[in-house]
């Protein structure tokens, strides 16, 4: 039987902030995601034994690469430390997860860092878009192309179309409710923002198209942001909880987990899609490999989900691909109001992608740190009553990177 | 129980107006925008729209005339007034509205600066003990601070109902102030934004601004803040508080003669049409500066401190104890400059406590009012910078500058409860 992977506890930054127009550096953003981790936790920094950085595009945005090295650069007392950067373009710090999880599984470790970093605001919104290009095939699918993503995932609406129809009030009404939960994220970007389901089904200057029917409000935001979570062993984290005054049982661990790969081409997907009851036949394997792994049947046994929202149709379609419904039914947990924070299993608690925001190479991190926060009570006013077991989805691309991660606590 | 459906927006037509009656009518409340003509009031909704980014807002808002205002008041639950900062202007109109209004319907004004007790004297009993002052800041979708000022006519329920709704339904961040000359964040404020045009009047206008830049805890450096003002303004606050107080620092609220005479020449600032103020745009858009001296304008002066650029560097990196370090061993004329407004707000602000705000809340209100107000890095955040009370405490001594008590008394571990500080110090 695996070796139990507790997490201790993280910080993120407030993905408010535009670190640009702040004048700082990517080094900032690192050093201080691991001030307020370290302090949050009160975790020595002598103690860990690897840290691992997951990051899309660092050396686009900033100009700078080999992230892991800042690691060492943070106190004295981490030189030497091990470190790598992944990359898995929005699935980046899932991956740096999943290698943090595996050294403790084998024992190789027993406290080791994931951090999670993007700063994206160093360019503007055209030259942004294309380097988001990249986490597509960018040669075949976004070199000339302005704003290539939405066009992507518009590609994603016209399969749920054709294949069951969709409702666009639907997709508004997840875009509403990501926004309304980031309002009570005191380190969501958009939680002062003007938004409801009334302007995301208006179109306008304030609300363009951007893709073929995708509009401004169903898409996630472009985010300057960090997260950092602390993973461990059983034998540090039973010595962290008595220091510390609680039960090991109190403690979230890692219960399940899924990874699997589509091909990078949407046109590849598309004619699996075609060819599937789920839409996205490897995001549906990883969920169900996750909960094989967690030793649960379904979402029945999940308390709250935080699912990658890229825009509002990769949601709408996780909420079938979770089996919150059967495939094309999903749109009956929007209406009988199951995802809202006081549904029967409330989606993207922390506002997902579209309301917290999406620091790209850092959102895995960032569903995972709120993954703990929920199943450990401390999610403050977006606190899903009683929440036991979380579920996370973190993708890659146009769904290519598909990571999964089950969180609970107890035996 | 108490019920917002219906405002009143008064000045709807100004920036302060549309932009805090956009505030309410993104609440979902039902809004009337008053302005003189319905053409002014029609652009105060734009204003509105395009501070909340969405078109959604314009069935919320109504454009009226005054000419409206007595048929439409019965139906109000709230009139917030945000007409010019005239106290005889504000007066006739709160005469009108006490004459109109039902009994129970909240009034409010967005003034600054003049005293609210004073604005609504001569009204009825009703209006006064629903009457307060809901000071907004501008613009008010990027910043949330609120400052709440009652009066002894107020009752326990209007208090917290105000409080309560401001915080839930606006989204605003409150700071309850006494009625006193600039509330909280224009006192403390200007204070540091005065001197900061004395200074320039020996040290020029790049030098103070490239010394007090964002580095030091600011979105805007000083003078550059008060082109964005108005000099106008800023001479109508610094001469009330200057009139109607008298503490430690009275005379760092007068006016320096070369900036009234720019006030004269029509230098106003931003605001202005082709003059301009501390600075001016050049024919190439280039950024030209004010001489105090000659009042024309010239090249910049490109000046350049060594410890103004390597504290900057430590703050691109993220090294804020560093950077903090620097500005407090330096050891110049340029260094004590710096030093001496740091810990002048320090100072200033501490020593405020109990005056403007309650006793009771400690530093914490001043510190979210500069924060959430005025985009400065709090003064207990400068605090806990420095090295905690004792230590700021003898920086203080050693500069000369009032040690107050309310700083002396402060808890070592007592931090500042804004969080993030750090993201105040901006490297430029």
């Amino acid at each position: 039987m695996a070796r139990k992977v507790y997490i201790l506890g993280g910080y993120q930054t407030d993905f408010a902030r535009n670190w640009t127009k702040e004048g700082k550096g990517i080094a900032a953003m690192i050093r201080e995601v691991l001030d307020g981790g370290f302090s949050e936790t009160a975790i020595e920094p002598g103690d860990l034994d690897a840290a691992h950085v997951g990051n899309f595009a660092g050396e686009l945005y900033t100009m700078q690469a080999h992230l892991g090295a800042f690691i060492c650069n943070y106190h004295t007392v981490l030189r030497g430390l091990p470190t790598s950067r992944h990359e898995a373009a929005c699935a980046s710090s899932s991956i740096a997860a999943l290698m943090a999880r595996a050294e403790i599984e084998a024992d190789i470790y027993d406290l080791v860092m994931v951090v999670g970093v993007e700063f994206m605001k160093s360019v503007d919104s055209k030259i942004g878009g294309d380097y988001l290009g990249t986490a597509a095939w960018y040669e075949k699918e976004c070199m000339g192309v302005e704003f290539p993503f939405p066009k992507l995932f518009d590609r994603l609406y016209d399969i749920y179309d054709e294949k069951h129809g969709v409702k666009y009030e639907h997709l508004a009404r997840i875009s509403a409710i990501n926004y309304d939960n980031a309002k009570r994220n005191s380190k969501a970007q958009t939680r002062g923002w003007y938004m409801n389901l009334q302007h995301a089904c208006s179109t306008g200057n304030y609300n363009r198209v951007v893709g073929k029917r995708l509009r401004a409000t169903d898409c996630s935001q472009v985010t300057d942001g960090a997260a950092v979570i602390f993973l461990a062993s059983e034998e540090y984290a039973s010595r962290y909880a008595m220091r510390n005054g609680i039960k090991i049982d109190e403690v979230p661990y890692i219960q399940g987990w899924g990874h699997r790969t589509a091909p990078i081409l949407f046109d590849d997907k598309e004619e699996e899609a075609r060819a599937n009851d789920y839409a996205l036949p490897h995001t549906r394997d990883a969920i169900t490999d996750a909960y094989t792994r967690a030793g649960i049947t379904g979402p029945a046994e999940l308390s709250c989900i935080e699912t990658h929202d890229c825009f509002s149709i990769t949601e709408y379609a996780a909420i079938e691909h979770f089996g919150l419904a059967s495939p094309g039914e999903g749109y009956k947990r929007i209406e009988d109001g199951s995802i809202e924070l006081s549904g029967g299993c409330p989606v993207n608690p922390s506002g997902g992608l579209i309301g917290c925001g999406h620091p790209v190479g850092a959102t895995g991190a960032r569903q995972l740190l709120d993954a703990y926060l929920q199943v450990s009570g401390k999610a403050g006013e977006y606190q899903v009553d009683g929440a036991k077991r979380v579920a996370t989805l973190n993708i890659g691309g146009s769904a290519t990177t598909n990571v999964v991660h089950i969180i609970g606590k107890g035996a | 129980m108490r019920e917002i459906k219906k405002v009143a927006v008064l000045g709807a037509n100004g920036a302060m107006g549309s932009r805090c009656g956009g505030i309410f009518a993104q609440a979902g409340i039902s809004c009337m925008f008053f302005a003189r003509t319905k053409e002014k009031a029609l652009l105060g909704i734009d204003n509105a729209v395009h501070q909340a980014r969405s078109d959604i807002l314009r069935e919320y808002i109504t454009p009226k005339t005054y000419n409206e205002l007595e048929s439409e008041l019965p139906g109000c639950d709230w009139v917030f007034e945000a007409l010019g900062e005239d106290k005889e202007l504000k007066k006739h109109y709160f005469e009108r509205i006490d004459g109109a209004r039902k009994k129970g319907t909240i009034v409010s004004t967005v003034s600054s600066s003049l005293s609210v007790e004073n604005l609504a004297e001569a009204r009825s009993d009703d209006f006064r003990s629903h009457f307060m002052g809901v000071h907004f800041f501008n613009p008010p979708g990027k910043l949330p601070a609120n400052e709440l000022i009652f009066h002894p006519d107020n009752p326990d329920e209007l208090r917290s109902f105000a409080t309560r709704f401001c915080e839930e339904n606006l989204y605003r961040i409150n700071i309850v102030t006494y009625n006193t000359p600039g509330f909280a964040g224009n006192r403390i404020g200007f204070c540091f934004l005065n001197e900061a045009v004395c200074y320039a009047e020996k040290y020029g206008v790049d030098a103070v601004d490239y010394l007090l830049g964002p580095y030091t805890g600011r979105a805007m450096p000083p003078l550059a803040t008060l082109d964005l003002v108005g000099l106008d303004v800023y001479r109508a606050i610094v001469d009330y508080i200057h009139g109607n107080t008298d503490d430690e620092r009275h005379d760092a609220f007068i006016m320096p003669q070369y900036a009234k005479n720019m006030i004269e020449k029509g230098l106003l600032g931003r605001k202005g049409t082709t003059s301009g103020g501390f600075y001016i745009k050049g024919e190439n858009g280039e950024r030209r500066t004010l001489s105090p001296q000659t009042f024309s304008y010239g090249q910049r002066n490109a000046i350049e401190a060594g410890f103004v650029e390597d504290t900057k560097r430590c703050i691109h990196d993220g090294e804020y104890k560093k950077a903090v370090d620097i500005i407090k061993k330096e050891r110049s004329t340029e260094g004590d400059i710096v030093r001496h407004f740091i810990l002048g707000y320090i100072s200033y602000s501490y020593s405020r406590i109990g005056e403007v705000t309650p006793a009771e809340h400690g530093i914490h209100g001043i510190d979210r009012v500069m924060a959430y107000g005025f985009s400065w890095l709090p003064p207990s955040g400068w605090v806990y910078l420095f090295g905690g009370p004792s230590c700021v405490v003898g920086m203080l001594e050693d500069a000369g500058l009032v040690v107050p008590v309310q700083l002396e008394s402060q808890g070592a571990d007592e931090h500042c409860t804004v969080p993030d500080v750090q993201k105040y110090l901006i490297a430029r």
